[in-house]
């Protein structure tokens, strides 16, 4: 009780610091997948694309209100920051401030939002029942309209996890870590199937509500911003590889809206995780993004990105280039003719730049002059496309030369020193012959200390 | 060859499309122009706003181009430009002429004047999307909401609606104080524009919990800042300088 106490005299402002700082790390911070008119008498709107309100000093944008409802929690999670194990300031909100704080900041315009997660407060059935009823208060008694991001606590009571599916926007299951190994090691008390479970819930609630709403116009909606997840980058020696294969798997067979990649920030200095004395792997989680964007709307496989004999994403070039200048045998495109599924998997272009490419050349023969006005990065296309039959410039079709010029300067001097090359071996080599990587490599590759 | 001399308004610029159609103009000897600089051998033809040439210009632009790419030209007309109105005037005429579909408007980028209706509108559009995201507003005693503003482009009209219906229970007011126009939207009724020399500056007697509200989201945004991620430039990118000093994060 003498605990309880002296939790009562904390002020907001206290609480709010230490319920962000313990949220900070998930990266799930968007508002976007719902489009949802003002009703005339209560607060609040959806806007399909999301609106970030503001963006912190780490360039993150800032577009919900993303706290935890407390940081007690039962688990001892070693990547976690909020361990029980960890002696940390705690503090736990009560529903009516999280509420209040919530339309506050939206009048102001501050927030789209509230995101509400949650360390595991005594059980994951207890836990999920506050933030329902946290939620439930926030609808019917403060009214909001707007948009609500909530966790759903793995292993909780699925009637819970149901019944708040109908007051969120958005749901989501953290899978943390991409392996069942990863997780049993860092997270002893979470299992791989008890996180799916949920997962799997949320999913046949949404396809059942669909088809609800097929019938009825009007039924309520049921997590209509779809579901998301988060894996950890870096805590866990999984190759690139094994990741993509897991986002591609979650977005097939659990039809995730979001994979989140967060790279790992070693808070707790725990003994079984990285020291990442080069700070997170952000390149790492960079290029785990851009491969996130060419699976959902470049149409491109994860095994044609990567495979098990290169299992890491190239440092030099993104995703895509790295794909093309390895598949020259489908380039140059004719930007005329190509099917825009060919467009798009030229580098430089972009969803946007190839619509308005299949739109403009109904009208007229498009030429490198237009491309470069329609929003082409030439910079990266020249090498990869034709107008009229013509490239741009008198340009070789070999891939040394290509990665060359698309690599810049600066960066050439590294390019190739750690014997990752393009170039055909020859009998003139000067013996800087390629080698399996070994574990230790690997394992710092993983790491991002490269 | 024909000079139209617009004023800076909508209404001006659409008065002059349909004049130039009443006049039979040739559409490539005509002109739209917001300044005064003359041009050799032109016909000078001052252009008044006209209400209901106005709307008949905006009813065919509907009409035969959809909903979206009229609201596109309007956007392109919002912007600071000064040859704006030859560029729409330019998309408009050949849009006409060529019978471009409903939602096609803006499908030929190859022509310039297209291009540069399509950019216009673009970086219109790309403001009131800052907008919507960065106006604050500062809740005053007697509970309504203020906001102050100055964008470059004349975007009040583009956002009231966005806040209308977002918050349709709050008394709020938007004012850009560039152009001196105050965006009006009482509770539950239908937002208007207040313009013109009896609009001065105003005073803010701000409500009691403001300043602790405003203190709470700047703690906020402190605290969920990850300093291992540390990227100012980014952050710059995102959230431009310009919009800073409205709000209250960066105060």
């Amino acid at each position: 009780m003498e605990y309880l106490a002296a939790e009562n005299e904390r002020s907001v402002m206290d609480k709010l610091g230490i319920l962000t700082d313990a949220a900070k790390y998930d990266v799930a911070c968007t508002s976007s997948g719902v489009e949802r008119k003002g009703n005339g008498s209560s607060i609040g709107n959806c806007v399909a694309a999301g609106i970030c309100h503001s963006f912190s000093s780490d360039g993150r944008c800032i577009a919900l209100l993303k706290i935890l409802l407390t940081n007690e929690c039962i688990y001892d999670c070693k990547y976690c920051q909020n361990r029980c194990s960890n002696d940390i300031p705690r503090a736990t909100f009560t529903p009516d401030e999280v509420c209040t704080l919530t339309m506050e900041f939206y009048r102001r315009n501050y927030i789209e939002g509230l995101f509400l997660s949650s360390g595991i407060l005594n059980s994951p059935s207890f836990t999920m029942e506050l933030i329902y009823r946290t939620v439930w208060l926030l609808r019917n008694k403060y009214r909001f309209n707007g948009y609500v991001h909530v966790k759903a606590i793995p292993g909780a009571d699925p009637e819970l996890i149901h019944k708040t599916g109908f007051l969120a926007d958005r749901m989501s299951v953290n899978l943390e870590l991409p392996t069942a190994e990863g997780l049993r090691e860092l997270a002893p008390n979470k299992h791989r199937k008890t996180i799916l479970t949920p997962m799997r819930q949320i999913q046949s609630g949404i396809e059942a509500n669909k088809n609800e709403l097929v019938l009825y116009r009007n039924a309520p909606r049921f997590v209509a911003g779809g579901q998301s997840t988060q894996l950890i980058i870096g805590a866990t020696p999984e190759s690139d590889y094994q990741i993509v294969s897991v986002a591609e798997s979650l977005y097939q067979k659990f039809a995730l809206k979001r994979v989140f990649y967060s790279a790992f920030v070693n808070v707790t200095g725990d003994r079984a995780l990285p020291a990442l004395p080069g700070g997170p792997p952000l390149l790492r989680e960079h290029r785990l993004y851009q491969a996130d964007w060419l699976l959902r709307f470049y149409g491109f496989k994860g095994e044609e990105l990567l495979d098990e004999s290169r299992p890491y994403f190239n440092v030099m070039l993104d995703p895509k280039e790295d794909w093309a200048v390895r598949h020259l045998e489908q380039f140059p495109v004719e930007i005329n003719r190509a099917p825009m599924e060919m467009l798009l998997r030229v580098p430089g272009v972009g969803v946007k730049s190839a619509r308005r490419i299949v739109a403009a050349r109904r009208s007229c023969n498009l030429t490198f002059a237009d491309l470069k006005k329609i929003g082409v990065v030439l910079k990266r296309a020249l090498y990869f496309v034709t107008c009229n039959g013509r490239m741009m410039y008198p340009v070789k079709l070999d891939e040394d030369y290509i990665v060359r010029n698309l690599t810049e300067v600066k960066e050439r001097v590294q390019f190739g020193s750690d014997g990752m090359s393009y170039r055909q071996m020859s009998l003139f080599d000067d013996g800087n012959f390629s080698r399996p990587l070994t574990a230790a490599e690997q394992f710092q590759t993983a790491v991002g200390q490269l | 060859m024909t000079v139209y001399r617009c004023e800076d308004s909508l209404e001006s610029i659409f008065t002059a499309i349909y004049l130039s159609y009443e006049e039979n103009r040739e559409a490539k000897d005509t002109f739209l122009s917001l300044n005064e600089d003359p041009i050799l051998f032109a016909e000078d033809v001052p252009v008044k706003p006209d209400q209901e040439k106005t709307l008949k210009v905006m009813r065919t632009l509907k009409r035969r181009f959809g909903e979206e790419d009229y609201l596109t030209v309007c956007m392109a007309l919002a912007t600071p430009d000064e040859d704006k109105a030859q560029a729409v005037y330019r998309t408009v005429v050949r849009g006409l002429d060529e019978r471009y579909a409903r939602g096609h408007l803006f499908d030929n980028l190859t022509d310039d004047n297209i291009m540069k209706a399509f950019s216009l509108a673009r970086y219109a559009d790309r403001e009131i999307g800052h907008l919507k995201q960065f106006v604050r507003f500062q809740e005053l005693e007697n509970g309504v909401l203020f906001s102050r503003i100055g964008p470059k482009c004349n975007a009040i009209t583009f956002i009231m609606p966005h806040f209308a219906d977002r918050l349709p229970i709050e008394n709020f007011v938007i004012y850009d104080e560039k152009r001196g126009i105050f965006g009006v939207h009482p509770a539950g009724k239908q937002w208007y524009l207040l313009s013109g020399e009896e609009v001065e500056e105003p005073r803010l007697n701000l409500s009691k919990e403001e300043k602790q509200y405003q203190e709470l989201f700047r703690h906020f945004c402190k605290t969920i800042a990850i300093k291992e991620r540390r990227n100012l430039k980014l952050q710059r990118n995102m959230a431009p300088l310009r919009f800073r000093e409205y709000m209250v994060e960066f105060g």
